[in-house]
C-alpha cells in the first residue's frame, strides 16, 4: 500500500513536469498559440501562466530546430473571462532565436483586467512565404 | 453627334470608375499597419517607441509602489525625455504612451511642460476676461501637484564600417518622488539596429 502511495506520488509529480502547458490558464500550448503559416523551424515548447501582484504573467519557450539563425515576431491579445480583447493591439515584437536554441521569453499582462490570453507568432520561414504559395505574402514587419 | 459621343465618353468612364465596391478613392497611397515591424532604416523607430513604452509600462505596474499610488489615488507626471542620440526624434512619444497606458490601469497623471501654457492660458482667460459667470469659472490656485514624476534618457552608440552600421540604443526610464528625489523604481531597454549592405 505504501509503494502503491509512493508510486502514486511519483506519478502525479511526473505528470506536473511534463504538461507545463496546463499551467498556462485554461488549456493546452495549442489552444493559446496562433501561427501565421505554420512554422519551419521554431516550435513553443513551453508555455506557462500564473497571476501574480493581479497581473497575469507569461512565460513561453521557442526552440528553434534549425542550426541557423531564425527570426521570431510575437504579440499577445489579452482577453478578459469572457474571450473578450481588453487592450488594444498589441506592437508585433521581433526577437532572433539562434540556432538550435531555446529562448525563454517573459511578459506581463499590460493590464489588471487581463484573464486570458492568444499568443500571436510569426517567422519568415513558414507555410505561407509567398516562394512556396507563390502569393504575396503579408510579414508583419516593413 | 459627334461632339455629343465625346462629351458623353468620360461621363461613361467616370460612372465605371464609381462602380468599384471598393471604399477608397486616389490610388498611389496606401495604409499599413501601424503595429508591424518597421525596418526601414536603423533611426529610433515606430516599433521602438511601441516595444519601449509597453515594457515600461509593464514593467512600472509590477511595481507595489504604483499599486499603493493607484490605490491612494496618487498624482504622476512626466518631464521631458533627455534625447542623448544624435539623432531627432520626439521623446514626448514615449511617455505620453506611458502615460496612456498607465491611465488605463487606474493611474491619475498632471500636465506638465509644454502643455502647461494652454492650462494657464484656459485660467486666464476664464477669471480675467470677464466673459464667464463667476459659478462656473475654474478657479486659480486649485491645481494639484504630483508627487512622483517619471523621468528618463535615450542614449546611443554607432559603430560603423564600409558595410555595415550598428546602432545600440539604451533606454532609461526612472520613477522619482518629488520631494525626496529619491528614485522609487528604474529600467531599461536596450535595443540593437544593425544595417547589412
Amino acid at each position: 500500500m505504501k509503494r502503491m502511495a509512493a508510486i502514486l506520488v511519483f506519478g502525479v509529480a511526473c505528470l506536473s513536469v511534463c504538461l507545463p502547458a496546463s499551467a498556462a490558464e485554461g488549456g493546452s500550448i495549442a489552444s493559446k498559440v496562433e501561427e501565421l503559416g505554420k512554422m519551419d523551424y521554431l516550435r513553443v515548447t513551453d508555455m506557462r501562466a500564473v497571476r501574480r501582484d493581479n497581473l497575469l504573467r507569461v512565460q513561453f519557450t521557442v526552440t528553434n530546430s534549425s542550426p541557423g539563425n531564425e527570426r521570431l515576431h510575437y504579440r499577445f491579445r489579452w482577453l478578459d473571462a469572457d474571450g473578450f480583447t481588453v487592450w488594444e493591439e498589441e506592437p508585433w515584437k521581433p526577437e532572433i532565436i539562434y540556432g538550435k536554441q531555446n529562448k525563454v521569453i517573459n511578459v506581463v499582462a499590460p493590464t489588471f483586467k487581463a484573464a486570458d490570453f492568444k499568443l500571436e507568432l510569426q517567422s519568415p520561414h513558414n507555410s505561407t512565404s509567398s516562394e512556396r504559395t507563390g502569393v504575396a505574402d503579408n510579414p508583419p514587419y516593413r | 453627334m459627334k461632339l455629343c459621343r465625346i462629351l458623353l465618353l468620360p461621363a461613361v468612364l467616370s460612372l465605371a470608375a464609381c462602380v468599384s465596391n471598393s471604399p477608397t478613392t486616389g490610388g498611389g497611397v496606401s495604409y499599413g499597419d501601424s503595429k508591424a515591424v518597421e525596418t526601414v532604416t536603423t533611426d529610433l523607430g515606430s516599433t521602438d517607441i511601441q516595444m519601449t513604452a509597453e515594457k515600461m509600462t509593464q514593467s512600472m505596474l509590477q511595481t507595489p509602489l504604483l499599486q499603493d499610488i493607484i490605490r491612494r489615488r496618487g498624482l504622476l507626471m512626466a518631464s521631458p525625455v533627455a534625447n542623448k542620440t544624435s539623432e531627432y526624434f520626439d521623446t514626448k512619444l514615449i511617455t505620453d504612451t506611458i502615460l496612456t497606458q498607465l491611465q488605463k490601469n487606474g493611474v491619475r497623471y498632471v500636465i506638465a511642460g509644454d502643455e502647461m501654457q494652454n492650462q494657464t492660458d484656459e485660467l486666464i482667460r476664464q477669471n480675467q476676461s470677464g466673459l464667464y459667470k463667476k459659478s462656473t469659472t475654474a478657479r486659480v490656485g486649485n491645481m494639484h501637484g504630483a508627487q512622483y514624476r517619471i523621468d528618463g534618457s535615450v542614449s546611443s552608440i554607432i559603430k560603423r564600417d564600409s558595410r555595415t552600421k550598428d546602432v545600440y540604443y539604451k533606454i532609461n526610464m526612472r520613477l522619482i518622488e518629488i520631494e525626496s528625489g529619491i528614485v522609487e523604481w528604474s529600467d531599461e531597454k536596450e535595443i540593437r539596429k544593425t544595417l547589412n549592405r
